[in-house]
């Protein structure tokens, strides 16, 4: 119950930021809908707590858990962006993809897993949580990245309109797409070097021809292309933001896709 | 029968000419300021002084001679003028001066539609008038909750309507293209061809904004040096500007020249191929000087004057939209306010009444004391508690009624018969020469409980029928 509860404020909080953008982000609006998100992933958190006390079984192994997880992650990640003005009005694209996570979890349900994983512990938790935070930093590129390609189209087209208003400026969002690109790219590096060490210290190889493996490398690859297109002149900006924006959209969707047809199909994270 | 008045000159009422005659500086205001309440029994003054108004808000506004007064002040201010001073005053009072305020504040009285500068103006004048070490202070008791209730208005039309949506003129819609591509403007440079009205105004606001430096290239060297030194800045012959434009973050162009002096070509030359980071250009001269094939390049932001005047035009056309939501807040506050001005003056009387009955009930418990010797120390607790709870009971409806019937209008004839029922005759009231609450400031009278209207019998007769019900 608390879960759907959990996606009831952040919807709120959507319906908070959207009233906020009919208005031209006057006054205190983006703030609220900031604080009720805010309220949202502390009540998510609380949830999550709930469940491992509840089952004995860390949420990131099930399929429910982890997508919520993973919004939860992605939530903090908005908070983050609390001390750059209005830097934190991403918040407009940021929940609804937590929207998106948390609803396909409650939908499926919160159940404890019973899975036996090949490696535990501590490392695991590392693992798993370092490759959630690359995904949240790649998430708040990817927000900003959008708003980045919003407020350029309106600046060239010079109609100062209310979305004009509303979108932060260029300067703060292509800070934001950097930041989350060079955070998330760290963690994710991280991450599949741990899982890396440990499927060869315990399978003695790695299986290059697990789904999993190869969509990790992927998502590595477009992480890398996406901060790689900050080099060279133009327009790189805008291409940084393009790339983040494609680059999120297809790692996650891809992650999506993976995880539900990896939990039919049985297998382990 | 109003305790706040206005006296003022204003863009509506004069030319630019003449409002500046009425114009007082920070020391000039405190001059005048420090000596008004030696005149004419004014306790409470306010004196607003910006571009486009000069006005004098004083308390209490109900005398004549007080009105004279502000008048006298601001006439002699603006000296001899043909056809004098008093013909570009207006002069408001009460409830009018109250909703003038709100309408100030909130930039519904501005040029400028909406325009947000004359908030902190007003904050300034008003702060200007509390610091003036004078006894009792200028700001006092009714000023100082206008000017705070005008500030909140103002916050709320700001907050809850378009009114301040957007730019409202060539320079504030600069500045705000500059802050949505820079985020902020702390250490931009900024470099400013020609030296036109509207190019200088949009540097001033953007100086405001802490811009770092700023360069003046200009044909007259006599002109630049003027102006740059007026705003702080350098100044490079008209020649040299492609050698500072990669430099550069914000352009600001206004020449009289009669073709483009930056071309597609000079421009690529001077950024070594293809411009590196964002830049603002504004072209607000006729015939243009920027070609517009700049435009099209990476990184660049160009907006000609004919962009600059849609966007503005624009913006004014949303925020006329939401005038009577902001006129309709304003009236609500006013009235508010009246009726807090209005409660206020009778408070010394519910003061007094509640002291009264208050002594009554200890005198009458002492004796009670008496009788009952007999009583533990926790019972007679239990009686004194009853004795004020009691007091309290019966109080409360009179004082509600009491403050309801000063804000409804019924006036000295109900506060002289509660004074006479209750034997209050030496509580102070500030009354005027026509017997009214001269500090009152509320019409809101309401028929159906106008009772001081009514004759004896009436009103007895509407006692007894409350009593039946």
């Amino acid at each position: 119950m608390i879960h759907v509860f959990v996606l009831l404020l952040y919807i709120g909080s959507l319906i908070l930021w959207f009233n906020s953008l009919l208005t031209g982000g006057r006054g205190r609006g983006p703030h609220i809908a900031f604080g009720m998100a805010a309220v949202g992933v502390l009540v998510h958190a609380v949830a999550l707590v709930l469940f491992t006390v509840s089952y004995g079984e860390l949420p990131l192994i099930g399929l429910a858990s982890s997508l919520s997880t993973l919004a939860l992650v992605i939530g903090i990640g908005l908070l983050a962006t609390l001390g750059m003005g209005e830097g934190l009005r991403v918040g407009i694209v940021i929940i609804p993809v937590v929207i998106v996570l948390q609803g396909i979890a409650v939908s499926i349900g919160f159940e404890p897993s019973y899975r036996t994983l090949d490696f535990q512990g501590v490392w695991f938790v590392f693992h798993v949580t370092l490759a959630f935070l690359g995904l949240c930093g790649f998430a708040v590129a990817f927000a900003a990245g959008l708003l980045y390609l919003v407020q350029f189209r309106e600046l060239n087209s010079k109609r100062l309109g209310r979305i004009f208003q509303f979108t932060p400026p260029l300067a703060t969002l292509d800070r934001l797409v950097r930041t989350g690109l060079v955070i998330g790219l760290t963690a994710f590096t991280i991450a599949l070097a741990l899982g890396w060490a440990w499927t060869v210290s315990f399978r003695n190889s790695l299986d290059h021809t697990n789904p999993k493996v190869i969509w990790a490398v992927l998502s590595w690859i477009i992480f890398v292309l996406a901060l790689g297109s900050r080099a060279g002149g133009g327009l790189k900006e805008r291409r940084s933001a393009l790339m983040a924006v494609i680059g999120f959209t297809l790692v996650i969707l891809s992650y999506l896709i993976l995880q539900l047809i990896s939990f039919s199909g049985g297998s382990s994270l | 029968m109003t305790s706040i008045a206005v006296v003022g000159v204003s863009h509506l009422t004069a030319p630019v000419e003449v409002r500046e005659r009425f114009a007082f500086t920070d020391k000039e205001a405190i001059s005048v300021l420090s000596g008004l309440q030696d005149r004419s029994g004014i306790k409470e003054a306010v004196l607003i002084s910006t571009c486009n108004r000069t006005e004098l808000y004083l308390c209490p506004g109900s005398d004549p001679d007080i009105l004279e007064t502000g008048e006298a002040v601001l006439s002699e201010k603006a000296g001899d003028l043909i056809g004098g001073a008093g013909q570009y005053l207006y002069r408001l009072q009460g409830l009018e001066s109250v909703r003038h305020l709100y309408r100030v504040v909130s930039g519904l009285d501005s040029l400028i539609l909406g325009e947000a500068e004359i908030q902190g103006q007003v904050k300034s004048a008003y702060e200007l008038a509390g610091s003036i070490p004078v006894t009792p202070s200028l700001a006092g008791p009714v000023l100082h909750r206008l000017f705070q209730t005008s500030f909140s208005v103002g916050g709320q039309i700001r907050s809850s309507t378009p009114i301040g949506e957007g730019a409202g003129s060539v320079a504030s819609v600069a500045v705000k293209l500059a802050r949505k591509i820079f985020g902020d403007l702390n250490g931009l440079q900024i470099m400013i061809l020609g030296s036109g009205t509207m190019a200088e105004l949009v540097v001033e606001a953007m100086k405001r904004d802490h811009v770092a430096g700023l360069i003046v290239a200009n044909r007259k060297h006599e002109r630049a040096q003027k102006l740059a030194e007026r705003l702080a800045g350098k100044t490079i012959p008209i020649d040299e500007m492609l050698l500072s434009l990669d430099q550069t973050d914000i352009l600001v162009a206004s020449t009289g020249a009669p073709h483009a002096l930056i071309t597609l070509d000079d421009f690529r030359h001077a950024m070594g191929g293809y411009r590196k980071k964002p830049i603002l250009i504004l072209d607000l001269a006729i015939p243009r000087d920027v070609e517009a094939d700049i435009g099209d390049e990476d990184n660049v932001f160009l907006y000609n004057v004919d962009d600059v005047r849609e966007i503005v035009d624009g913006n004014l056309i949303k925020r006329q939209a939401s005038v009577v939501d902001a006129e309709t807040i304003v009236q609500d506050h006013a009235e508010t306010f009246a009726k807090w001005h209005d409660t206020r003056n009778v408070v010394p009387l519910i003061k007094s009444l509640r002291s009264r009955w208050g002594d009554l009930r200890k005198s009458e418990l002492d004796w009670l004391w008496q009788q009952l010797s007999h009583l533990s120390e926790e019972d007679r607790e239990i009686v004194d508690s009853f004795s004020k709870r009691l007091l309290n009971k019966l109080m409360h409806e009179p004082t509600t009624r009491l403050k309801d019937g000063i804000v409804n209008g019924l006036g000295s004839e109900f506060i002289s018969a509660v004074r006479y029922l209750h034997a209050l005759d030496d509580v102070d009231l500030d009354l005027d020469h026509e017997g009214n609450m001269s500090d009152s400031i509320g019409e809101f009278k309401e028929p159906w409980n106008n009772l001081s209207k009514m004759g004896p019998d009436l009103a007895e007769e509407s006692e007894e029928h409350e009593s039946n019900e």
